[in-house]
């Protein structure tokens, strides 16, 4: 079919047209590959050989005084020095918490992302599932509504970070010092938030929940657009409260929907890094596992293999909580 | 009192509106909206009687608060109180999200460090705006920010239009496999690319490459990292167009690359637009590379993340409050330009593009 095609250039010659007489002969899989190629090309270099030349990189050792990026190969010797804390003194934050103290959690990568994650994907679907419930409504001024809810989604992390900074920075902070609205006077929050592990972590969540509930909300009001409205008629008739209405009807459809949301914001949520850095908070005081990648690679002491190590440790429990939400998921599905 | 009419004012109005134009809607005849209609119409009445009743009973309101007659009327008529609730709920939702834009606005235009919350219109100053001009190089960093954007953008719409295309419109061995092997990139956290890129760009694995600080060593992360949402949404609009249009096109004697960017692009300019927009947005936004693949300074190609970073970091020495808000507040301007302008596409594009994952 293919080869009868080009009949017009037939007659020509040139490297034009002998390459798409080239193109046309092509099976359908040879021009399927063919195509990809530029895309696989570039994915291949800036993807999938970075990926597997960090995990190449965490199995050899640190070579902290010599030339090479990395000593001899240990093996997985780097996983288990970083999760048996042996690693720790030589690492700008530890993996693990060293003890089970609140000091002690807000100080280790893993408990800090953890913490990071779970508050702030809880608080995204609570409210976000609230602005859903709004923007499914009929109503004038919707439309502006709705770019108002957006706009935090759609601006840089740096300037979501410098918002927050300037909410926070001593003295001229509209949260702190004498303002009207000070936290500090209210005892919430320390003299300096942007220093302390506890203030800094939840000035992070805040600014993570108001950035990106946004998201959540239009996965939601999707989900809550897919409802069939004739259901809410059938149950009002049968005389369902709206309670009844929003438990019975909406929620297990919107379930699975939320439950796709909750599981990019978690993944999202895993990598933070950027508002760490943007708030002024930085990776010493709140080291998150994305921070502590860089925070070893860029240190005093050159980690090579113990920051290849964490990054994929962080992929390896994103993996473990992808996880946990496909079981989650599927068991919704099979109810 | 004043709430209370307000409110009432406000339903009976809209309520007015949906009967007006259901009963446009119902002289066109169609029988579903006849219904609607119906209710509609005793929803109305509903309500023409509860006024009645209240005007009534004033002798009684008179004797009790407003809060207690508000919530009277509100136990013989929910349906108000869920209205109450939603207007709360909106003006909520809306000033939590605006007002840090608009303390910034308020930090940018005042002199010295003290705030109000409404400052006074003479106090204005919005020579911070012409400040961060002076103090960095704002002009080429957001030159370098939509440099940035816009060759990362027209980059992944080529590639990824090729590769929509063929996992759209094309059976081959291997495409879920190759589909699956790319949805899994955007998993992985970009440190876990970063030290090898690093090394690749600094010139410690080849000599002879060398991107760092120069628009190449963010341009490529950046693709690789959003074409995956790209290609996922343009595969699937290019797989809604029906097979017998790119057949007649074919017949017409196009070539096969002729057909994808003569009949299929265009038909598909809707989904084309939603992965541009978004891989802008999230190229303008992003962080993590911007930040650690330049020195930050603005000619090494570094986008508004050097500028904003530079500014809040020297702030130890020369306190510029105003003019970081000023510079933040500029940074914002395309990016909000472009939810207004592109909404229902943003929209379409996060939730397709999310779900269909």
């Amino acid at each position: 079919m293919a080869t009868e095609r080009p009949e017009g250039l037939s007659g020509q010659t040139g490297p034009y047209a002998r390459f798409v007489r080239w193109m046309e002969n092509l099976t359908e899989t040879q021009f399927a590959y063919f195509l990809l190629t530029p895309a696989l090309l570039l994915l291949g270099v800036v993807a999938f050989w970075p990926l597997l030349s960090t995990f190449r990189l965490s199995l050899f050792a640190d070579n902290i005084t010599g030339v090479g990026a990395v000593g001899e190969f240990v093996a997985f010797e780097n996983y288990l020095a970083i999760l048996s804390g042996e690693r720790n003194a030589l690492m700008p934050a530890p993996f693990l918490p060293e003890t089970l103290t609140v000091g002690a959690l807000f100080e280790s990568a893993l408990t800090v992302t953890l913490i990071f994650t779970v508050a702030s994907v809880i608080f995204e679907t609570l409210i976000g599932f609230g602005q859903a419930l709004v923007l499914d409504q009929d109503f004038r001024g919707r439309r502006w509504v709705r770019v108002a809810i957006i706009i935090p989604w759609a601006i840089p992390i740096v300037v979501q970070g410098m918002i927050f900074y300037l909410f926070f920075a001593p003295d001229i902070g509209i949260f702190t010092g004498n303002s009207a609205l000070s936290l500090q006077s209210l005892g919430l929050i320390s003299g300096s938030p942007l220093q302390t592990p506890q203030d800094s972590a939840l000035i992070v969540i805040v600014a993570d929940i108001w950035k990106t509930t946004a998201f959540m909300a239009l996965l939601i009001l999707a989900g809550l657009q897919s409802v069939n409205r004739d259901l809410y008629d059938v149950a009002e008739v049968a005389g369902a409260s709206p309670w009844q209405r929003f438990k019975l009807i909406t929620l297990p459809v919107v379930l699975p929907t939320v439950l796709v949301a909750m599981l990019f914001r978690t993944i999202q949520a895993m990598r933070v890094y950027g508002i760490i850095e943007a708030t002024n908070v930085g990776c010493n005081t709140l080291p998150s596992l994305s921070c502590l990648v860089v925070t070893s690679f860029f240190g005093g002491t050159r980690l090579v293999g113990t920051a290849a190590t964490v990054a994929f440790l962080t992929a390896a429990i994103i993996g473990l909580v992808v996880t946990v939400y496909i079981v989650f998921y599927a068991r919704e599905d099979v109810e | 009192m004043t709430d209370d009419r307000d409110s009432n004012g406000r339903q009976t109005d809209s309520n007015e509106r949906q009967t007006e134009s259901e009963a446009t809607d119902q002289t066109s005849g169609t029988t579903d909206r006849t219904s609607e209609t119906t209710d509609c119409t005793s929803e109305t009445t509903d309500r023409a009687f509860r006024t009645d009743g209240m005007g009534a009973g004033t002798d009684a309101e008179l004797k009790r608060g407003v809060l207690q007659r508000w919530i009277d009327s509100t136990i013989s008529d929910p349906q108000k109180a869920y209205r109450a609730m939603f207007y709360v709920a909106t003006l909520f939702f809306v000033v939590t999200t605006m007002f840090p834009f608009y303390w910034m606005l308020v930090v940018a235009v005042t002199e010295g460090s003290s705030y109000a919350l409404v400052p006074s219109l003479t106090a204005v100053d919005v020579g911070s705006f012409r400040e961060v001009f002076v103090r960095i190089e704002f002009a080429r960093y957001m030159f370098n920010s939509l440099f940035l954007a816009t060759v990362t953008t027209v980059l992944v719409l080529v590639l990824a239009s090729l590769a929509g295309y063929v996992f759209g419109r094309l059976e081959f061995p291997g495409r879920r496999p190759l589909m699956l092997l790319i949805l899994a990139i955007s998993y992985f956290p970009p440190a876990a690319f970063f030290l090898p890129l690093f090394q690749l760009f600094t010139g410690n694995v080849f000599p002879w490459v060398e991107l760092y600080n120069t628009p190449g060593a963010l341009i490529l992360p950046f693709s690789s990292l959003f074409m995956p949402l790209s290609i996922f949404i343009l595969t699937t609009f290019y797989g809604q167009i029906p097979d017998g249009l790119e057949d007649a096109a074919r017949v017409e004697g196009t070539t096969r690359l002729g057909a994808l960017f003569r009949v299929i692009v265009p038909l598909s300019a809707p989904g084309v637009a939603t992965a541009g927009v978004l891989t802008f947005i999230a190229v303008y936004n992003e962080f993590f590379f911007s930040f650690l693949m330049t020195d930050g300074g603005a000619s090494d190609w570094a986008p508004i993340v050097g500028g904003l970073i530079q500014l809040q970091r020297a702030g130890q020495f020369e306190v510029t409050y105003s003019v970081m808000a000023a510079g933040s507040i500029i940074a914002v301007l395309p990016v909000t330009l472009l939810v207004v302008i592109a909404q229902e596409k943003i929209v379409s594009g996060l939730t397709s593009g999310a779900l269909k994952e």
